[in-house]
């Protein structure tokens, strides 16, 4: 069924899209992450551009972690206080972002800023994937107890600006989660990605926040951090694409919700192993386009 | 269609008594399938014809061409540079008044009956229609920057030639399909038939074509570049809208 992107101003083949989308939202559903990294590397290889790929992306973040906040908020795993301050940081970061996007769209260098973000982030993220995945079956294979992580002060306890945060135990400094959410902020303008994957592994090895509020507590502040990016891109770049946002929301939440069940039911590393190769491979044919001498020397920009 | 043609015909010659359709009666006359095309939701690209009739003079060889041209765009042309072991696009050249979509379909290649000159002053050639707007980077071509335009425009479909793509038959009329993809832009199109005896022009005849979006296609390409920010909004709406339903409709139970 070919369905015309009145954005992206091309016909797609709209169960394609789907299929795809609810893919990879089954995969990323049954190993806990966003799977927007993965899912607009596929858009663009696809053939949309990637400004539309990446500015449409965010809203589907958007409305998956909605899905996914209000099961941790009904089990008491928010940390709203947290939450927020990982969204304030996330408002500037990705103002910052959008800005950076639209000069780079302007001068014609968007898809290389967009590519290298995605051959670094994809690269590092894949590889600790598989490296930790590796690890913990090498544990389990050995018997041996599973790695205990020590509760140490860290220096985000050291920092000024200390806050008492009651629904996660903590009383840190303020900084470290407000960088934290720039940081997400500026990977969701320009990468179109939701950016748990570098939040939560930062609130859980930075902040030492109780694992169990950890996931809702990143899908609060990337609710608010993509959504301002869809705002933020409609109003300045106008690469939103609503039919395609409907296509890509509509296959990625149902696939997320289809595979947070099976998921529950899986042993996780092997899904990790799985998905840290899809992503790595990603990553190293992001860089083959980049390094490998094209065909034609010319490009058409506009 | 053998059996439709002295009709067409017929009604050919009927058409040509109406001043309006005919600049020098008793030479050409063409007419399109479609001239209005509408972009909706299923819109896959347009397909139609542009048919004609016309007079033989005497022993001369006539060659007829019709071209098919988009509104023109500005292009801007980089050519890839080695940075750091990375192919970056660099040293932009920019055009401007490029055809965003060029089709021409004759009854032989027209380089073998019109002189390089004439097809450029015609306006038969989509890379000598682009105007160069800035200066091209010293160690380059300028001539390799345009012909490149073309090749990369050929590559994604806006660009097509069909050397014998236009069918002129014994008794004089004509039919030349033509096939305007998804991607190329909306606007006016200008069609034109070109009819040549013994490789000079004889009669030219402009006629155009609309591409317009209409339906929902054309509201939210309007919402989107009118009221951005509301569109914005409106898209976040709808995607907390279907997050919560599907919390809904997923719930454990």
């Amino acid at each position: 069924m070919s369905l015309y992107l009145p954005i992206a101003e091309m016909s797609v083949n709209a169960l394609l899209i789907i299929l795809v989308s609810g893919g990879i939202g089954f995969l990323s559903g049954m190993v806990g992450v966003g799977g927007g990294f993965i899912l607009t590397p596929a858009l663009i290889f696809m053939g949309i551009p990637p400004s539309v790929a990446v500015a449409t992306q965010a809203s589907q973040i958007t409305a998956s972690s909605f899905s996914g906040v209000i099961a941790h908020a009904r089990r008491r795993g928010l940390d709203l206080r947290m939450g927020l301050l990982l969204s304030a940081g996330g408002v500037v970061g990705s103002t910052f972002g959008v800005q950076i996007f639209a000069i780079m769209k302007a001068l014609g260098q968007l898809d290389l800023l967009i590519t290298i973000f995605y051959v670094f982030f994809l690269g590092v993220v894949g590889a600790l994937m598989l490296w930790e995945s590796l690890a913990a079956l090498q544990r389990r294979a050995k018997g041996g107890p599973p790695a205990r992580r020590r509760r140490k002060r860290g220096w985000a306890h050291r920092l000024p600006l200390r806050m008492r945060f009651p629904q996660s135990g903590l009383f840190i400094s303020v900084i470290p989660p407000i960088g934290i959410g720039v940081l997400t902020g500026v990977l969701a303008a320009i990468m179109g990605v939701g950016g748990g994957f570098i939040a939560v592994p930062a609130m859980i090895y930075l902040l030492r926040m109780p694992t169990g509020v950890v996931v809702g507590t990143s899908l609060f502040s990337i609710i608010i951090i993509t959504a301002l990016v869809t705002v933020l891109q409609s109003a300045q770049t106008q690469t939103v694409d609503l039919v395609l946002a409907v296509l890509l929301i509509l296959g990625g939440v149902i696939g997320a919700q289809f595979g947070a069940r099976l998921g529950a039911r899986l042993k996780a590393e092997e899904l990790r192993i799985i998905l840290g190769v899809i992503v790595f491979a990603t990553a190293l044919l992001l860089l083959w386009d980049l390094v490998a001498q094209p065909s034609e020397l010319y490009v058409l920009s506009r | 269609m053998t059996v439709l043609r002295p009709l067409l015909v017929a009604i050919l010659l009927a058409c040509l008594a109406a001043p309006a359709l005919a600049q020098r009666p008793g030479d050409l006359a063409a007419g399109i399938t479609e001239e209005e095309v509408a972009v909706t939701s299923d819109y896959q690209g347009a397909r139609l014809t542009v048919f004609g009739v016309h007079w033989r003079g005497g022993r001369a060889k006539s060659d007829v061409v019709v071209l098919l041209r988009g509104p023109g765009e500005e292009e801007i042309v980089r050519r890839k540079r080695r940075v750091l072991g990375l192919w970056i696009d660099s040293d932009p050249v920019r055009f401007s008044e490029a055809p965003s979509f060029f089709a021409l379909a004759s009854t032989r290649p027209i380089g073998t009956f019109l002189s390089a000159s004439t097809i450029a002053n015609l306006g038969l050639d989509p890379g000598a229609l682009a105007r160069l707007e800035s200066s091209t980077p010293a160690d380059s071509d300028p001539a390799a920057y345009r012909r490149a335009l073309v090749r990369l425009k050929r590559a994604e479909g806006l660009y097509r030639e069909s050397a014998y793509g236009l069918n002129l038959e014994e008794d004089g009329a004509f039919k030349a399909p033509f096939m305007i993809p998804a991607n190329a832009p909306v606007g006016a199109y200008s069609v034109d038939v070109f009819l040549f005896r013994n490789g000079r022009l004889v009669q030219q005849k402009p006629g155009e074509i609309v591409i317009s979006r209409i339906g929902v296609e054309k509201t939210i390409h309007t919402a989107a570049h009118t009221w951005p920010l509301l569109y914005g909004i409106a898209t976040v709406l709808f995607a907390l809208a279907a997050g919560y339903l599907a919390a809904f409709a997923f719930r454990r139970r």
